[in-house]
C-alpha cells in the first residue's frame, strides 16, 4: 500500500498494516532464520535484555499463563528455559506471520504447555502477557494510523490479561525530532497517559538500560480486573 | 593475522568498524538503535559476555561482530579471533585474547573506567610493536574524537604465514 493509499483508509481499519507487518518479518526470517536477526534484533543479548525487562512483570515464584504476542519464532521460551527453568509457564505464542510461526512451531514441536496461534490477538485470557519489539516498525503507515494500531493493541493485550502486561518502544530522539523513516518512536509520556486514562493503570516505566527504548509494565489493579475481564 | 582473511583482508576495516560501532561512545541523540558503549555495560552486567572462561572469539560471536551480508568474510573473521590465545600481549603472562577479555571485563565492571573502545590494527613487522596485540588505556585513536578510549590493537601483516 502506498502513502496516500493509507491515508485516505479507514484509520479503523487495521487489516492492510497487519498484512504488512506479517509480510515484512515473513521476509526477514527468510533471509535470516529464526534467529534474532530474523526478528530484527542485532544479537541474542540485546533480545534477550529486553526479555529481562518485560519479564519485572511477573512473579516466578509460582506457575503462571503467559501470552506473547509477536513471538516470533519463540525466542522467548528459550529464554525461560535458561533463566526462570524452575517456573511452570503456559506459554501461547501469537505472530502475525504465517512464515515465523512455521519455525516457531518447527523449533518447539515437542514441547509441552507450548502453543503458537496465527492472529493479531491473544486468544486467550493469560495471567500475563508480553510484547517485544512490535511497535517500531511503522513502515509507510501515517502516524494517525499506527498510532491507532498501538491503542488498539494495548486495549487488547489488557483485556487479555488479568495480571497485568508489559511492551517495550523505541525512546524518540531528543528535541522532538523524526526519528529515521519507517521507524516508531515516542516518549514515554505518550503511553503512560493513554494506560491510566483507558486502563486506570499506572504504568511502570523502566528505562535507561543501555538501549535506546523503554519498557511500559502495566499491572492491572486487583479491585477492578474481574469487570473488564470477565466481561 | 591479516593473512587469514585471504582475500577477504578487504572487510578487515568494515569488520573492525562493527566493533568500533558497538563499542563506541554512546551517542546522545542517535538515530542508531544501538546504544554504543553504554549498552555494552548493561549487557556485561546481566550477561556476563566477557568472561575468563570465554574467548574474545566466542563473545565477538555472541555479540554478532561478523557482519550479516557476506558469510565467508564473517567465517574468516571469527576465525582470525580463534587465533589470539595463541599470540602474546603487552602484559606479562597474558596471552593476546586473555590481554583483551580481561580489558573488557574491568573497563565495564561496576566501578569500572567505562570507556568507549576502539579496535584497530599494527604492522606486526615493526619492531616497535611486534606479533602481539597491545591493549591501551586512556588513549585517543582517533584525533578528531575528544575521548578517551581503551583501544585494542591487532598485529597484522601482509600475506605469507599469520601472525
Amino acid at each position: 500500500m502506498t502513502t496516500a493509499g493509507a491515508m485516505e483508509a479507514d484509520p479503523g481499519d487495521l487489516a492492510p498494516v497487519r498484512a504488512g507487518i506479517a509480510s515484512y518479518y515473513s521476509a526477514k526470517v527468510a533471509k535470516f532464520g529464526a534467529t534474532p536477526l530474523g526478528v530484527d534484533w542485532s544479537c541474542v543479548p540485546t533480545q534477550e535484555l529486553r526479555f529481562v525487562k518485560l519479564l519485572k512483570l511477573c512473579d516466578f515464584s509460582s506457575p503462571f499463563s503467559c501470552n506473547d504476542l509477536g513471538c516470533g519464532y519463540g525466542a522467548l521460551i528459550a529464554y525461560l528455559d535458561q533463566r526462570h527453568a524452575d517456573c511452570a509457564i503456559d506459554y501461547v505464542g501469537i505472530d502475525l506471520s504465517e512464515a515465523m510461526l512455521r519455525r516457531a512451531r518447527r523449533l518447539w514441536r515437542n514441547r509441552a504447555n507450548v502453543s503458537f496461534v496465527l492472529g493479531h490477538a491473544n486468544p486467550r485470557v493469560a495471567d500475563y502477557s508480553v510484547a517485544s519489539g512490535i511497535f517500531n516498525v511503522q513502515l509507510d503507515q501515517p502516524l494517525a494510523i499506527w498510532e491507532r494500531f498501538v491503542a488498539e493493541t494495548l486495549d487488547q493485550l489488557h483485556r487479555t490479561s488479568s495480571r497485568g502486561f508489559a511492551v517495550n518502544f523505541m525512546k524518540a530522539p531528543a528535541g522532538g525530532k523524526p526519528d529515521r523513516k519507517g521507524l516508531y518512536s515516542t516518549q514515554p509520556d505518550r503511553w503512560v497517559r493513554y494506560c491510566a486514562d483507558r486502563f486506570g493503570s499506572a504504568a511502570e516505566v523502566l528505562d535507561n538500560y543501555g538501549l535506546r527504548e523503554y519498557t511500559l509494565i502495566v499491572r492491572r489493579q486487583p479491585n477492578i480486573c474481574d469487570d473488564i475481564i470477565w466481561q | 593475522m591479516g593473512a587469514l582473511m585471504a582475500d577477504d583482508d578487504i572487510y578487515i576495516g568494515t569488520l573492525m568498524d562493527q566493533f568500533n560501532l558497538r563499542f563506541g561512545a554512546s551517542q546522545k541523540d542517535a538515530e542508531l538503535t544501538g546504544g554504543g558503549h553504554n549498552e555494552i555495560a548493561v549487557l556485561q552486567d546481566e550477561f556476563k559476555i566477557f568472561r575468563t572462561d570465554r574467548t574474545f572469539a566466542q563473545s565477538a560471536r555472541l555479540l554478532g561482530l561478523g557482519g550479516l551480508q557476506n558469510n565467508r568474510a564473517k567465517n574468516r573473521w571469527f576465525n582470525l579471533l580463534d587465533v589470539l590465545p595463541k599470540l602474546g600481549s603487552d602484559k606479562a603472562g597474558e596471552t593476546g585474547d586473555q590481554r583483551i577479555v580481561n580489558a573488557l571485563i574491568a573497563n565495564f565492571a561496576p566501578g569500572g573506567k567505562l570507556l568507549p573502545c576502539f579496535m584497530k590494527a599494527h604492522d606486526s613487522r615493526d619492531s616497535k610493536y611486534g606479533p602481539i596485540v597491545i591493549v591501551t588505556e586512556g588513549d585517543r585513536p582517533i584525533f578528531y574524537i575528544e575521548k578517551d578510549y581503551l583501544t585494542i590493537s591487532l598485529p597484522m601483516k601482509p600475506g605469507g604465514k599469520p601472525a
